[in-house]
Formats: structure tokens, sequence, C-alpha cells
């Protein structure tokens, strides 16, 4: 077909769609809870020994229940990792450069990913103490939690 | 001809409850509603799982790659695990690659999931999204066409086949009405066929609302095993015969090509030596995407001429309680979650050989049964399955 | 526990997703398009096997699969083959807004066809009455053209010409 590559161009096309994510039960308290309340709630695992942030309806290691299980954690832990967002795309929550941390909180076993602003990208650091600042606008959202600071 | 290398069986099956609103849970969630159903069937706990397979229709809710985060539901975790997404035809495949992978001796028990939550994004828009985005993109209205429709009215006249259609319709409610899972339970009436039809809103040409099938929220879990294991598991199995999957052209909706439907029956009765599928097996558990297609198709899965299956419907051969039960579920015209749809066919058909169905179990003893997937530019899924243990 | 339930309010995020796209339409699509977009012209190709036309043209024949190279121009006049009226408001892909109901899609045999291989698109009418098969109807060409589905209006009816 090599007499007919001429004929080939680019068409310009979009998809476009309505959607809507229902949090769920356990998600939906979760929200509830950070918005309202300023508290953040997570599930423990008996079995696993382990506490979950954010909270899940089953352990995923175990698949133990875990609805009935809710714990408060602190607003405040250690970074257990980061990465710096250098470039820009729609839809991001802040311009970059920001950091994006993984946050174990006091209480909890697993980390949870949120926004670090401790000044300078450069400061950002593994095992670094931080503590969550709320939003002052109520969100239905992980965002009710503006971002972490250092401590 | 296809050849095992070991038999294969299903020993357990799951649902969550069919709706069109599942505010409550969140995807992972509901599909753990499936996952543990079957799991208890089967006796088994998640650590007897060698392998997940997941599959919906892709972006119909608009999230990318949801086998990714669903490992909090469906029990994937440090599992092996498959995605398939074939359209419509999702959960019939799923249940070809655990038939597959576990016949081939790479695993010896499989957890197949098929799930959607229709609420969260738009069905027709995301089957739109199907078409060839060069030309059909902009022209597509979803699964929805009233061509099946005139098909039929044009060869049986239109008050017998608007009649053939709405009794047909009837039988899949009176079925949904005795399954608690299910999604559309209308109570709809005999005597008022005609009413019922005539105010409904219609939807594509002479095809309307009650005549296509619902947009379901909803997950299905089913367990496969190898011989072995359904030994060692003490299971109450329902075999898996063969499979025989049919792909079309995308374009070629005209013409005297012959259906996909009658394609894969004709080559999975060769191989299984079915002369007369209408005797020879039980039941038929058929992906019915509205009342219309399931007239058309009845004739083709059965390799049936002329009315012959417009007589079965007239004749109430198709009811749970007649001599050849189409969909004792309520079908697909009542429940569709469209990624679990197909797959919910298998588990429904290996419920009635396994004797689990329930308020839906037909009365005869099933020994054969044929479950059928449909998808993409109307492709054709047929699986069988047997009470007693294949060759 | 069980009244806490009834009332907890239950989080809904609702959001449209809109991703931007590019469409190679590769050397067969290209000219097809080509021609529609430049010279208002509707080239279908032809199996060299089994003698069929396609359209929209495709690499290889669907049915022999064989490569597809002849061309053959169709007049932008035919013969309704079927038609489906739709009443569902359904999302327009481009823009994720609803279309306006009800429209009419129809398959047309245009003449010179050679097998099967009517071309869809929408047909346009006032009256959704006067549709029906058999319709002689004539391409209506949108004054602007970029190469897409959209160059061509859709059909529109020649009046007192019926087959």
């Amino acid at each position: 077909m090599k007499d007919q590559s001429n004929h080939a161009f680019v068409i310009e096309g979009k998809m476009a769609l309505p959607y809507q994510y229902f949090a769920g039960a356990v998600g939906s308290k979760f929200i509830v809870a950070l918005r309202d309340e300023k508290k953040i709630l997570g599930v423990r695992c008996e079995h696993c020994n382990k506490t979950w942030v954010p909270p899940r309806q089953t352990c995923e290691h175990c698949f133990a229940p875990l609805t009935d299980h809710w714990v408060e954690v602190q607003p405040a832990g250690v970074v257990t990792n980061f990465t710096v967002v250098r470039y820009a795309e729609p839809y991001q929550p802040q311009e970059p450069p920001y950091v994006l941390a993984l946050i174990k909180l006091d209480g909890a076993d697993s980390a949870l990913t949120h926004l670090l602003d401790c000044g300078d990208i450069q400061n950002a650091r593994i095992g670094m103490r931080v503590r969550a600042v709320f939003s002052d606008t109520p969100k239905d959202n992980i965002l009710n939690i503006a971002r972490f600071i250092p401590e | 001809m296809k050849r095992k290398n070991r038999n294969v069986a299903i020993i357990g099956s799951g649902m969550s409850r069919f709706s069109s609103h599942r505010e409550e849970v969140n995807q992972p969630e509901m599909i753990h509603e499936a996952v543990v159903e079957a799991l208890e069937d089967a006796n088994l706990t998640l650590d007897d799982i060698d392998c997940v397979l997941h599959g919906n229709m892709e972006l119909f809710e608009m999230v990318h790659q949801p086998d990714m985060w669903h490992v909090l539901g469906d029990g994937g975790w440090g599992k092996s695990g498959v995605r398939l997404t074939t359209g419509g035809t999702t959960g019939a495949t799923l249940a070809c690659a655990a038939d597959n992978l576990v016949a081939s001796g790479l695993h010896d028990v499989i957890l197949a999931i098929g799930f959607e939550k229709l609420q969260e994004g738009h069905t027709t828009g995301g089957i739109t999204n199907m078409a060839d985005p060069l030309w059909g993109r902009s022209l597509q209205t979803g699964a929805l066409t009233g061509l099946g429709a005139q098909k039929v009215i044009d060869e049986f006249g239109e008050e017998r086949a608007r009649i053939a259609a709405m009794k047909y319709r009837t039988i899949m409610d009176e079925h949904a009405m005795k399954n608690i899972k299910a999604h559309r339970r209308l109570r709809l009436e005999r005597q008022y066929i005609k009413e019922t039809a005539d105010n409904s809103p219609p939807l594509a040409g002479e095809l309307r609302m009650i005549h296509m099938c619902s947009q379901s929220d909803g997950a299905c879990a089913v367990i496969f095993a190898s011989e072995e294991k359904v030994k060692a598991f003490k299971a109450n199995p329902a075999w898996v015969v063969d499979h025989e999957t049919v792909h079309r052209e995308e374009t070629m909706i005209f013409g005297s090509q012959k259906s996909t439907q009658r394609a894969a029956a004709e080559k999975l009765f060769a191989r299984a030596g079915i002369k007369n599928p209408r005797k020879e097996i039980d039941l038929f558990e058929m992906y019915d995407p509205s009342a219309w297609w399931g007239v058309d198709w009845l004739r083709d899965f059965l390799l049936l001429e002329g009315d012959e299956a417009l007589k079965m419907i007239e004749n109430d051969e198709i009811t749970i309680e007649g001599a050849f039960p189409v969909n004792p579920s309520g079908g697909v015209v009542a429940s569709n979650p469209i990624g679990a749809t197909a797959l919910v066919r298998v588990a429904e058909a290996a419920m009635q050989i396994r004797g689990t169905a329930g308020n839906h179990q037909v009365p005869k003893t099933v020994r054969r049964a044929m479950a059928s997937g449909f998808g993409g530019t109307l492709w054709t899924v047929l699986m069988l399955l047997s009470k007693e243990k294949p060759e | 526990m069980s009244n806490e339930k009834k009332e907890q309010e239950l989080i809904v995020s609702r959001q449209t997703l809109s991703i931007p796209q590019r469409f190679s339409t590769g050397p067969v699509m290209g000219r097809f398009l080509q021609e529609l977009r430049d010279n208002k012209r509707i080239m279908a190709n032809k199996c060299p096997k089994c003698g069929r036309h396609q359209l929209p043209p495709r690499e290889v024949c669907a049915l022999c699969n064989v490569e597809v190279t002849e061309w053959d121009e169709l007049p932008p006049v035919g013969t309704v083959r079927d038609y489906d009226i739709i009443f569902y408001a359904s999302p327009d892909p481009l823009s994720g807004e609803t279309r306006e109901v009800p429209y009419v899609e129809c398959w047309v045999d245009l003449d010179g066809t050679q097998g099967d291989a009517p071309f869809w698109h929408l047909l346009n009418v006032d009256d959704i009455s006067k549709v029906k098969r058999g319709l002689r109807v004539r391409v209506k060409f949108a004054e602007e053209r970029h190469g897409t589905t959209e160059d061509i209006e859709g059909f529109e009816i020649i009046e007192g010409a019926e087959s």
C-alpha cells in the first residue's frame, strides 16, 4: 500500500463522558469525619495486628471484615517516602514543583499519600515529622486535609 | 478438535445483589460480596485460590485499571492475577480463560470475577466510545437499535412478533420474581402485555424500555477447579465440557453471513456430538440484551428453522417448568451489570446443575446446560456444562 | 448502629472525564476522508477477490481477508435499506452533552454498490413519519469540511423519487 501512504493524516478527537463515584459507607464515614470533626479515622485488623488508614471494609491481607473496628489516629506522623512533582498537568492539586509524600500517621500501619509543604522542596526528608493542616473550606474528599507541614 | 489436558469444574459461585443503586458500597466492596459468597458456596478460603481473574467493560465507570485497586475486595493480594476485558462478552471470556488455565495445568483453583457499577458511568456513552472514532463514533447510539425488532417483525408480522417479544419479556420477569438477586422485578402480567408495551418509553424504532436490558450494579464470582481439587475438596461440581467463541468484523452488520450465535452453536454441538440440542440440552442461560434479540437468537442457538423458536415461547416451553427452560434467573433483561452479566449466565447454568439455584431451581434434573455471552459487534461465546464428568 | 447506617451521609463525587485524543487515519481511511473533505467524493474500495465494495473502506476485505487496493467513486445518491429512529437521548462523545431526539440513522445502498456495503449516516427529515425503506436519498455535504464524519450533514429525501 506504499502508493497510498500520502493519504494518512491525523484527526483531533475527544472523549467526554459524565461519571460519578460512590465512596460507599466506609469511605463516606472517613470523609465525613475529616470534614466535620477534623478527625482521621482508620480501621484495625486484630488478626494481622495492623491499622489501615484510609479505612477499608476488609483487611486486604486476611479478608476479615473491619467495619466494626474503627480507631482514630493522630493527625501527625512520619514521612516514609516522597517524590517531587515537577511537570504540570490539568487537574493537579497545585502548581508544580511540589512534594507528594507517603505519611505514616501515629497509630497507623499504612501510609497515606498527601501534599507536603516544607517550604523549599529541598527540605523534604524521609523520616521527617509532619502534621496535618485542615482546610478551612469543607470538601467531600481527602483535601479536607489541605496539606502536611513539618511539625 | 480441541482437547483438554484435564477436566475442569465449577465448584462455587456468588453474586452481589443486583440493583440500579448501590451507593452504600464502593467498587471493591461490592465485588467483595460476590467473592465471599462464592468462597462460602465452595466451602473454601482465600488460601485455596491460586489465581484471580478480573474483568469488566473498559472505562465504563470512567476509571482506569480497576484490577489494581480492587485487590482490596477481590482477595488478589499476593496471588497470580489476570485482567480481561472483551466488552459484553467479558464475563464469558473470564469463564473460558479460567477453563483454559485450569485445563492446561497452569493453575488448580481459579476465582473469576466480573463486575460493573453502571450507575457510576454512562452505559450508552461508554458503548458509543467502542465505535470506530474515524466514522462510527459520531453515529452510534450505544447498543440501542430497533433493527433486531424490525427483523422479527419483517419475518413473522407485526402482531405475532410484538406478542412474542412481550411474552418472552413477561416470562423473564416471572423468572426474575423468583430470583432474590435480580434487579428488575416488575410483576408483569400476561393479560396486560399490549398495555405494558404501549406505555413503555420508546428507545429506538420498535425497541422500548420494557424490552431492553436493565443498567445494573453488581458483581459475580465463580470458582473453577481441576478434577484433582474437586476430589480433594469433596466438591459439588458442574463440569465444563467445552466452549466456543465467534468474533466478527466490525462493519458487517448487513448481509447473508451466518450469525455468530448459529456459528458458535454448530461448532460446539459438532464437538460434543449433539444432534438435537432441544432434547439433549436441558437448560439455557442466554445473554439476551433485549426481548427482541432473545426471540431472534433462540432460533440460531438451538439451530431451529422458521417459527420453531417463536412456538417455544408461545407454548410456554421456555418457562422454569417448561420442557426447555431459558433463563430461570430472569436473564439479562432483568439484571445487567455488563462485565458480570456473561459470567452470571455461566454461574446460573452451573447452579442449576449443582442444584443450588434456590427459588429459581428448575424442577427437572439438569444434566447438560448451556450459557452464552454477547458483546462487541454481535460476538458470541457459548459454553457447555454437564453434571457428569466428561470422558 | 443500624440507625446510624440508615442516616449516614453517603459521599458521591461527580465529574466529567474529558480526554483530548488524536487518531491517525491510516492510508485507506485517510484517502476516503480526504476525498470527502477536498472533493465531496464518496470513495469505496473494492475486494479484488469477491468484488464487494467496502464503505467506509478498510485495508482488507472483511470476508476474503485479502488486501483491497482498487477504488471506485460511488454517487451521493441511493436507496434506504434500513433505518433506526432514535428516541433515547445519549451523550455526544465529543462533548459529553446530551443529543437532541428523535433523530434518524439510516443505511443506504448508494447507486452502483456491489454486495453488502450500505453507507451509514443520519437521515435528516422534518417529519419522522415520512421515513421508510426504499426511500431515494441524497447526501448533503457540510459547507465546512475537516475530514470527519461531520463532513456529511446526513442524507435528505429526494422528493417524488421513490423506488
